[in-house]
């Protein structure tokens, strides 16, 4: 019989580093097709008013979720086999404090703070992951919250 | 497009992402340190009932923010998002991705515009649904 994931509740994963690489955004740029020229060079992203140059809101999602992946580990944080389960994003909710740049090392704090069971045409968990990004200083630039659906 | 200019219930306008190429599952499984098989391999996907390999989630939002953030007057006027999943993104599908004015307030002197946004897939099945919330600058 498969653990109960609501004893997962509270559980505080380790802070996690993230450093914005020139080499992970230089792959993400070109797969994503992002073109704004604050994303290219210091002076554009000046010319625009950033401090410099300014990775793309939408790798942001990326950030959090390479955290958690090195946060946890899904069979033992999470009871999970790739084997035999799946897991699936849920929902997730961003809020964005600050633009993010390029060469920044970043942390990611993360908790579980809900899990419950749903059915649909299948049986699956919904475990709910909250989490803060904060930059070198232990200022706050990103907070939001993770779900996951877990397949039994 | 200004804060003046916005309405509640307007249109963002839309855009439309594709062919979806499997090919950059790989570099997305790099950087994301995410070697989830249902990704890459498309036996595995098959073998839990999906057509062919599944593209990653943040992949599929990233067309989604790309939608807002092109139409935004600097990329990090975005404040707020909350995105659901809704279904799975195969190789050769097109995205559409769409939104609609649904507030327009100051918050802390700061205009802002609330939205829902969306992205779909070619045959209209809801792949992203959510909301978000941006600045706009004032024209006075």
């Amino acid at each position: 019989m498969a653990p109960d994931r609501k004893t997962l509740i509270g559980r505080v994963f380790p802070d996690v580093k993230y450093h914005i690489s020139e080499e992970d955004l230089k792959d993400y740029v070109a797969v994503a097709e992002e073109t704004h020229l604050s994303f290219m060079n210091d002076g554009d992203a000046r010319a625009v008013g950033y401090e410099r140059r300014v990775i793309p809101p939408s790798f942001a999602p990326y950030i959090s979720i390479i955290g958690l992946l090195r946060a946890f580990d899904w069979k033992e944080d999470f009871y999970l086999d790739y084997k035999t389960g799946t897991a699936m994003f849920g929902e997730q909710e961003l809020e964005y404090l600050r633009p993010l740049y390029v060469g920044e090392t970043l942390t990611i704090h993360s908790s579980v703070t809900d899990v419950y069971e749903k059915t649909g045409r299948r049986t699956f968990d919904v475990a709910k992951i909250t989490f803060t990004v904060t930059d070198e200083q232990g200022v706050l630039a990103l907070r939001g919250a993770q779900s996951y659906i877990l397949f039994k | 497009m200004y804060f003046e200019e916005i309405q509640e219930g307007m249109a963002i306008p839309s855009a439309t992402y594709g062919p979806m190429d499997r090919y950059k599952h790989i570099p997305i499984a790099i950087i994301l340190r995410d070697t989830n098989p249902l990704h890459l391999d498309r036996v595995y996907a098959q073998e839990r009932g999906m057509p062919d390999v599944v593209q990653q989630g943040p992949l599929n939002e990233t067309f989604l923010y790309r939608f807002l953030t092109d139409w935004l007057h600097r990329p990090w006027d975005l404040r707020k998002t909350k995105i659901r999943f809704a279904a799975n993104v195969f190789p050769d599908d097109l995205l559409t991705c769409g939104g609609t004015v649904t507030r327009k307030y100051y918050e802390n002197g700061e205009p802002r515009v609330d939205c829902q946004i969306w992205q779909q897939n070619q045959k209209s099945e809801q792949i992203l649904v959510g909301e978000a919330t941006f600045t706009l600058p004032e024209r006075t």
